[in-house]
């Protein structure tokens, strides 16, 4: 864990961190804690890398990096016994069992007559303390400072120097720790809000109009640079409602478009997602979940806007909601996003959370084999040329109706959010509402098939169930292994398609299982109701165990909230 | 030739002024020979915004308020197509205004009518952002179209036609829709369309209407003297009519355009996987 004041650049320290570990073939896993201001208050960050894959931030912290006393007084709690503390003793003595000071800021400035290098040196004494290889420790300020020009890269160059060789003349530092390589090769770094933008981009997405918004911004940031040259249009709106219906018009057109936001903009767009369905509009939109409501706390983890998607809006109206668990999840189902939107005519919404969007693992390269581009019944003029009528909101048997986008020559449409009959013509018929309500709303039933399938850990047999979603994966899954070394075996469920709710899935699931404890970010239980209105039969099986601090779980949390519940 | 959705029969009431428009709509796309295919019309909520159910064209009908945001999304996507969005006064100046001005500034090249009665007509005669002071217990000052618009800096096409001279009015909606398709941008026309039922201003509007491009110093490439000329007619009492904004500067400024150039855009550009896999496979593997 590395801890200071926002522009000490603790985020640079677990950067350089990362990518060591990277190259050493370990699994890397990097959350960030931040507050929601340009510079000052604490900020911290942590790292963890493993020989086993590790999605989750460790319990008991190994070493804590602090460059100020708030730091230390922040990290304290999350150390462990054997916890070391490297400090910036430039402004302070850290009162700690296993502390090691060191003047980085005092030893920096008077070399390279700027302090901001202390970051890169307390880099080069971690490397000391850690056991890494010297030149590999090297090559990572080479790959991170050499391409950004000036004299960047030769003061971290000496920062690092500095910070090693301190280390080094200090009794007891050298190889205090060691760090074994692992077997995990070409992984790369990303986050999920990554690879939603490339998971748009190769899924065949060519329009996205987005509002910045804390934590999902990096997702239009992305799409920024890798649309334009594809021929792709990105476009930051005026607000959500622009974003949105931006999105919608260009759905119209025929173009795969997608928006990115977080609780407070979903709740300006959920007029416009009601709108897409009743219009039958293709468009997926990404939520990546913060603290609420209102503005809450912008740069905290939390899962509880799923309440509201799963019954957003006035009227009834069909959505998909789908949540990956990890970066390379996230890939492959915005993909499924977009194909599913665009088969279904539909709203799809892919559920992130702060962690997932946000935190920094290693992943496997994103792959091209897998990924399908399938436009359901998109005519081409060739087949429209064919047809005797166009009916823009044709009843079929799974309500799926065939679309030429304007411009198709030969053929026009009338498309509509007020109630309509085939032709798209406004209708109050009471017969008429009928068909068309069924023709929308059963969508979700026809669909079923092509929803993301959940995922099962652990032993089949195992009376003890988990069920949970996102980035909340992670920490199950150690949870889970930690439970199964001291001979506690249970099974868990990842739920990546979140409504409708897969109960031919999660029912078979229940009813193997004694006992179920759904794991989620909010103070409600919210999925744990969703699961309940959806099979009430399971109401006393299902458990829950809830966080809602703005800090995503820790394994033993969650084992804790077992033996509590138990 | 494969049968379409057919226009149905226009809701208004005999005598609205939206018949204007959606006569002028009509001959414009003829007499510029636009397809019903390649024409999308975006329509409003409120009794302006169904104009797109009585014509052979593409029609999509937004959210209250959200015409123009829709209307974009439409262009950005396919700059091929001709788009059109209509809509009220209400759904324009007032719960769509964030939209309205972003629009000029956007400067997307798509033409953008709104038949202003001064009265939210469909939900029976409330008071608009348009509203003289006393209709309807109004006592806030109205807004005007023109003078907002002319306050942003940007190379648009501005005018302002009355539903009773519907010659003056095609005259102007073709010189926009043109003005659309060299992609000069955005062009915004406010008709003055009055509502029969609610707010029957025609005799009123007859004799309070003033065409500026008679008027001396009319030039439409001037901002601040077009300003200056339509605040000073509106302190008189009276309402400018015509063309008052037209860029000087006729290279293609329209936002599709600088964002896309001739490249076909998001609709029209090949999405199969294939088409794309060395730059897919590049970005791919620069991550790391």
């Amino acid at each position: 864990m590395i801890g200071g004041q926002g522009g000490d650049g603790t985020l640079t320290v677990s950067d350089l961190l990362g990518r060591y570990f990277r190259k050493r073939g370990l699994y890397v896993y990097m959350s960030r804690n931040v507050l929601s201001r340009i510079r000052g208050g604490h900020a911290d960050a942590s790292v963890r890398a493993s020989r086993d894959p590790n999605s989750s931030v460790k319990a008991n912290v190994d070493v804590l990096v602090a460059f100020d006393a708030q730091a230390v007084d922040m990290g304290r709690a999350e150390l462990a016994p054997h916890g070391v503390v490297v400090y910036d003793s430039t402004t302070f003595r850290a009162q700690v069992p296993n502390g090691i000071g060191f003047p980085f800021a005092t030893l920096v400035g008077g070399v390279l007559g700027q302090p901001i290098f202390k970051n890169t040196a307390a880099y080069g004494a971690l490397s000391v303390l850690l056991g890494f290889d010297p030149l590999v420790t090297k090559s990572v300020i080479e790959d991170r400072f050499r391409r950004r020009g000036g004299d960047a890269f030769e003061k971290n160059l000496k920062a690092l120097e500095i910070g090693r060789k301190v280390a080094l003349e200090t009794e007891g530092v050298a190889g205090r720790f060691s760090v074994a390589d692992g077997d995990a090769h070409d992984m790369i770094l990303t986050t999920g809000n990554q690879a939603v933008a490339l998971g748009f981009v190769v899924g065949g997405g060519r329009f996205f109009a987005g509002y910045p918004i804390t934590p999902a911004t990096e997702i239009m940031e992305y799409l920024q640079r890798y649309l334009p040259p594809l021929d792709g249009v990105v476009r930051q709106a005026e607000d959500e409602l622009a974003a949105i219906n931006m999105i919608i018009g260009a759905g119209y057109a025929g173009a795969r478009a997608m928006t990115s936001t977080s609780g407070p903009g979903l709740t300006l767009m959920t007029e416009g997602i009601g709108h897409a369905a009743i219009a039958e509009i293709p468009i997926v939109v990404v939520d990546s979940q913060r603290v609420g409501p209102s503005t809450g706390q912008p740069t905290r983890h939390e899962q509880s806007d799923l309440a509201h998607l799963a019954h957003l809006g006035h009227g009834d109206f069909p959505r998909i909601i789908l949540a990956p668990s990890d970066p390379e999840d996230a890939f492959a189902l915005t993909v499924d996003a977009l194909n599913l939107a665009e088969r279904w005519r539909l709203p799809v919404i892919l559920l992130l959370d702060q962690a997932l969007s946000q935190n920094t693992t290693t992943a496997h390269r994103f792959g091209l084999s897998k990924v399908v581009i399938d436009r359901g019944k998109r005519l081409t003029p060739e087949a429209v040329a064919r047809l005797e009528q166009y009916k823009v909101y044709e009843l079929t048997d799974d309500g799926r109706s065939a679309y030429a986008p304007p411009g198709t020559p030969g053929i026009w449409s009338e498309v509509t959010g007020n109630e309509h009959d085939e032709w798209g013509h406004v209708s109050v018929d009471p017969a008429n509402r009928h068909r068309m309500m069924r023709k929308r709303m059963e969508k979700m039933v026809h669909a079923r098939d092509e929803l993301p399938a959940t995922r099962r850990f652990g032993p089949p047999g195992a009376k003890i169930g988990l069920i949970g979603f996102g980035s909340t994966s992670g920490p199950i899954l150690e949870a889970q292994r930690s439970l199964a070394s001291r001979g506690v075996s249970t099974l868990y469920l990842q739920a990546r398609t979140l409504f409708p709710v897969p109960t031919h899935e999660i029912d078979p699931f229940l009813k193997e299982v004694d006992v179920a404890y759904v794991v989620e970010h909010n103070y409600t239980g919210q999925y744990a109701r969703l699961l309940r209105e959806s099979m009430p039969w399971h109401y006393s099986k299902l458990r829950s165990i809830l966080k809602y601090d703005g800090y995503s779980f820790r394994a033993p949390q969650i084992i804790a909230g077992i033996g509590e519940a138990a | 030739m494969v049968v379409s959705a057919k226009p149905v029969h226009p809701i208004w009431c005999p005598g609205c002024g939206d018949f204007g428009i959606l006569a002028a709509v009509k001959r414009a796309a003829t007499d510029l020979q636009i397809s019903a295919s390649d024409l999308v019309l975006v329509g409003g909520i409120g009794c302006s915004g169904s104009i797109h159910n009585f014509l052979e064209v593409n029609g999509l009908h937004a959210l209250h308020g959200r015409l123009l945001a829709q209307a974009v999304g439409v262009k950005l996507a396919n700059p091929a197509l001709t788009v059109v969005a209509a809509g009220g006064d209400g759904d324009g100046y007032a719960i769509g205004m964030g939209h309205f001005i972003h629009a000029f500034k956007k400067n997307v090249s798509i033409l953008y009518i709104v038949m202003n009665n001064e009265t939210y007509g469909l939900t029976k005669g409330q008071a608009s952002p348009t509203s003289p002071i006393g209709f309807e217990g109004n006592v806030e000052p109205p807004f005007d179209a023109i003078l907002t618009a002319l306050s942003i800096p940007a190379p648009n096409f501005i005018a302002r036609t009355f539903s009773g001279d519907p010659k003056t009015m095609t005259a102007i909606l073709e010189e926009a829709i043109r003005f659309n398709r060299d992609g000069r941008g955005f062009a915004f026309v406010e008709d003055l369309s009055p509502c029969v039922t609610y707010n029957d201003t025609y005799k009123l509007w007859r004799e309070k209407v003033i065409d500026v491009t008679a008027l001396p110093g009319y030039d439409p490439t001037d901002r601040k003297a077009m300003f200056r000329i339509c605040l000073e007619q509106m302190e008189a009492g009276r309402i400018p009519i015509g063309v008052m904004h037209r860029s000087k500067d006729t290279t293609p400024e329209g936002l599709e355009r600088k964002l896309l150039g001739d490249r076909p855009g998001p609709v029209l550009s090949d999405i199969r996987l294939e088409s794309r896999l060395p730059a897919y496979e590049k970005l791919l593997a620069g991550l790391n």
